[in-house]
């Protein structure tokens, strides 16, 4: 190329980018110069200069509490949910059920996995609070106490519960695309190999879908581990679970040093960063068997 | 496969009963605002409370704001990178993503510290300037939706040609991208924008920490505040939501009548 | 209260005001102050629930009286910490998050001033606010008090709790809640001090420790339930036992309207008065808007407005001497003789016990998700 080719190529890529420059701007103003202000506030004192006291801080153990409850009831919903939610999408696709019911299963899944929040609290508490339908229709018609057996909807198993109702719409969602993928001839070989359905699933079906399954279970977990409305309706800002002690230290520096705020977004983005990268790497993989 | 059949029904009406059991209860929950008698006034004092009027006004308001501003950003990036830069997809898809790693609530936080009055950007230093402080905050959160969707959509025309066809007949960009882009998919970007729609309505964390007048936080304090007033809006949220998704269906199913066909 | 009885003592008020009125204040007349406040034209206010103390009514009236002045209302369910946090937070912002006044808990007055964080009025009836409740210097003024109690769902407690000791019993499993984070919320600290005096401790560090220890055993026991209280999860069942001042739950009580039935019960062990204070943010963006609140408060009117929430206003033995509370408010508000036994704790006292509570929680109780 001349000199003048080589600059008309420079200057056409240029204004080819520019085109982005309107997204890139949004995308850096309200996106990430936010987030990374947020990690580098992770890393400084309230002098400004670096520090590793805030990250340093999180050890304690009123901080670790929350954030060793808030990953036990990510991973408890995220594999519950992949577990009911796969064999939920299973029945519906593969299971030999009436095709009109697949498609109420998705649509119905589209908006559960989009009902989160605070209307979903309301939901349950008053299907499974004190004065719930279920708790009165079970005292009422059937004699029982579920509350005198020690349940109680404010508890970790309460939460869990609430907390799958949108998880297992979401895998149901995103496992569907991968059971369709699983080509009937493979079944059809399988049996033709004298294959009973067990050994299918075990020696055919599952490694070709376990990416998809660990990966969706990744996203599952960070979806549960950020969410922050549902807990706050069910409790308000009494629950130790790490989103509701980040919105209470945002609102009312509880921890009195704003700086450990930082540190504990910082502590989350870690987390659902990392959960996101398997997601991401795990999907990548399980594309190879849909082509 | 008589045994498979049987376990998927098992499954199936286990999932039914989890699933249904809540909106029932909350349903019925609602009418339980008259003691002893089932009646609607949960519906009607939600219906008459001036605050429920202008929070819910407020999200719509903002919603369909968000959409607009939403399909303007997106739609010329994602119409640019199939045109003409097909090496940059992966980044922007990269950026797309990062809303759903980045909890809502860091991402609030920082625009709090950020943009502030002591600031380049005092957004906050007004109300009008937090309310468009809490709309770009909406548009971050649909951005994920709103770019798959109006991806898919252009995957399916061949814009290459359209491009070229609509440039050799003199058309400018902004005439490529509003009278012949955008129609197109028109399906997608709605699929888009009733997502978005959902979302912006039930949102709290932003609005909260904003101190918008939202619906989001206007929910949680009536949860708090009121006994049976809250099941009520949760059966209106659920509608507004079941209402949402089932016109994403309704509109796709007619677009396979009208879209152009490569 | 006949017409004519009203009308004498409203115009005792309204001549007790225009005396007032020629006293100035901190070297403002009441009509610059109106003026001044007319050009911010804005109020922000926080904490403010509707149907705490009246609330409603107090600001209604405050629209009523200048209607050209927009009052912004900021996060009614803040508790105090929380709305020294907003202005902290907002010190260089002027915007609408910031709050112009504050109405926080006794313990809390002094705090802020020490932290720069409030600036100094003096209202026309500064004289009549008793001296142990309010600053020297006018930083911070106390406003209105009622005693701790407990509000209980009739429909899902049966035998009634008459103490602290009893919340124990197996019987309330699940049933007893705060109004809120004990870390922010002021109600909730000062729950903590009713527990501890119960145990004998008196007020101060010593009811911090032992109330801490009470909340540690209810925790322990299942009692417990980690939900910021209110009428609504009352009502809906998450919370059948409260622990709150005596006027939230008689409000509370009156907007259920008997669905359910509620009961408040002042603990026998201890009879505890808490008492709120108002203050002036040093970073008011409207601080001439700011003083025009307080004046409004401290007006007769504002101080029945909070009479009528089930408060005691700040001024109320001085205005009951003068005859100014109508009969029927005084019949609806809970028995003089409860309040006459009524602790009073000092705010050395109340800061004493708020320290202990306030970086001792988590370490003691730290309600986790069971």
């Amino acid at each position: 190329m001349t000199k003048a080719n080589a600059s008309t190529a420079l200057f056409g890529s240029l204004t080819r980018w520019l085109g982005l420059a309107p997204f890139l701007l949004f995308a850096l103003l309200f996106l990430v110069l936010p987030t990374m202000h947020i990690v580098l506030g992770a890393f400084q004192n309230p002098a400004g200069r670096f520090t590793l006291e805030n990250v340093a801080g999180l050890a304690d153990p009123s901080i670790t509490g929350p954030f060793y409850v808030s990953m036990k009831i990510s991973a408890i919903t995220a594999l519950l949910g992949c577990l009911i939610g796969f064999l939920l999408a299973a029945a519906v696709i593969h299971g030999g059920l009436p095709k009109a019911l697949r498609s109420a299963v998705m649509t119905f899944s589209g908006v559960a996995s989009n009902f989160a929040g605070v209307p979903l609290s309301f939901a349950f508490i008053a299907t499974l609070g004190r004065l719930g339908l279920i708790t009165v229709v079970m005292r009422e018609v059937f004699g029982v106490n579920i509350y005198a057996t020690g349940f109680n909807l404010i508890s970790f198993f309460g939460l869990c519960m609430v907390y799958l109702y949108f998880q297992i719409p979401l895998m149901v969602l995103i496992i569907t695309p991968a059971l369709d993928g699983l080509k009937r001839e493979w079944r059809e070989a399988a049996e033709c190999l004298g294959a009973s359905g067990l050994q299918y699933w075990r020696m055919v079906a599952f490694p070709v879908l376990w990416p998809s399954l660990l990966g969706t279970f990744a996203l599952l977990f960070a979806n549960a581990f950020g969410a922050v409305a549902t807990a706050m309706a069910l409790t308000g800002s009494s629950l130790t679970i790490v989103p509701i002690k980040l919105f209470a230290q945002i609102r009312g520096d509880t921890l009195q040093n704003p700086h450990l705020g930082y540190a504990i977004a910082f502590g989350m983005i870690v987390i659902t960063g990392i959960a996101n990268i398997v997601y991401i790497v795990l999907r990548a993989r399980a594309e190879r068997w849909m082509k | 496969m008589r045994t498979p059949r049987f376990w998927s029904w098992v499954i199936f009406i286990v999932s039914l009963l989890y699933f249904f059991l809540p909106l029932a209860g909350m349903f019925e929950f609602s009418l339980r605002a008259r003691r002893g008698v089932y009646s609607f006034d949960a519906y009607r004092n939600v219906f008459a409370d001036p605050e429920f009027l202008a929070t819910f006004t407020y999200s719509i308001i903002m919603a369909l704001v968000t959409i607009v501003v939403g399909v303007l950003i997106v739609t010329p990036t994602a119409f640019w990178v199939r045109l003409k830069l097909p090496n940059a997809r992966p980044l922007i898809e990269f950026i797309t993503l990062l809303p759903l790693v980045i909890p809502p609530i860091v991402i609030v936080f920082g625009y709090i510290r950020l943009y502030n009055t002591s600031s380049w950007l005092p957004l906050t230093g007004s109300a009008a300037g937090t309310n468009v402080l809490l709309m770009l905050g909406y548009v971050v959160l649909s951005l994920p939706y709103m770019y798959r969707a109006v991806d898919t959509g252009l995957r399916t025309l061949d814009v290459q040609t359209l491009t070229e066809a609509a440039q050799s007949l003199g058309a400018g960009w902004g005439t490529i991208l509003g009278r012949i882009i955008l129609p197109n998919v028109l399906v997608a970007v709605l699929s888009g924008a009733f997502l978005t729609f959902a979302i912006v309505i039930g949102e709290y964390v932003i609005a909260a920490l904003l101190n918008r007048p939202a619906f989001g936080p206007f929910m949680v304090w009536m949860g708090g505040n009121k006994a049976y007033e809250p099941a009520a809006l949760a059966v209106i949220s659920f509608g507004i939501t079941w209402g949402c998704m089932g016109l994403i269906q309704l509109v796709t199913i007619f677009s396979r009548h009208t879209q152009a066909q490569r | 209260m006949t017409l004519t009885r009203k009308f004498i003592a409203s115009l005792a008020a309204g001549s007790a005001l225009a005396a007032s009125l020629s006293v100035p204040s901190f070297g403002q007349s009441m009509d610059e102050l109106m003026a001044a406040a007319k050009t911010e034209g804005e109020l922000t206010v926080i904490a403010l629930p509707h149907d705490w103390c009246g609330y409603g009514g107090v600001i209604d009236g405050f629209k009523a009286k200048y209607p050209d002045i927009k009052v912004n209302e900021l996060n009614p369910d803040a508790g105090s910490a929380d709305e020294i946090e907003a202005i902290k937070a907002n010190k260089d912002n002027k915007g609408p998050q910031a709050p112009d006044v504050i109405d926080v808990g006794l313990a809390f007055g002094p705090t802020s001033k020490a932290d720069g964080l409030t600036q100094p009025y003096k209202v026309a009836t500064w004289a009549e606010i008793p001296d142990n409740i309010k600053d020297a210097d006018g930083h911070w003024y106390g406003d209105y008090y009622g005693v701790m109690a407990f509000g209980v769902n009739k429909d899902l407690v049966k035998t009634m709790p008459a103490d602290w000791a009893d919340l124990l019993k197996p019987e309330y499993a699940n049933s007893v809640a705060l109004t809120g984070d004990p870390k922010a919320s002021n109600q909730a600290i000062l729950a903590i001090l009713s527990a501890g005096m119960s145990r004998g401790a008196a007020p101060g560090k010593d009811s911090g420790t032992k109330g801490l220890e009470f909340m540690a055993e209810l925790n322990k026991a299942g009692n417990f339930v980690p939900v910021s209280a209110k009428s609504g999860t009352i009502a809906q069942g998450q919370t059948p036992i409260v622990a709150a001042w005596d006027y939230n739950l008689l409000a509370w009580r009156d907007s259920l309207k008997g669905n359910p039935p509620m009961e408040v019960i002042v603990p026998k062990s201890g009879v505890l008065a808490g008492v709120y204070v108002q203050a002036i943010s040093a970073y008011a963006p409207h601080p001439n808007a700011a003083k025009l609140w307080m004046e409004h408060l401290y007006s007769d009117e504002g101080q029945l407005a909070w009479l009528k929430g089930y408060c005691h206003p700040a001024r109320f033995d001085a205005m009951s001497k003068a005859g100014k509370i109508p009969a029927d408010l005084l019949a609806k508000l809970p028995p003089a003789e409860a309040y006459a036994a009524a602790v009073f704790p000092t705010v050395e006292e109340q800061g004493a016990n708020k320290e202990v509570v306030t970086t001792g929680w988590d370490a003691m109780v730290g309600a986790t998700v069971k």
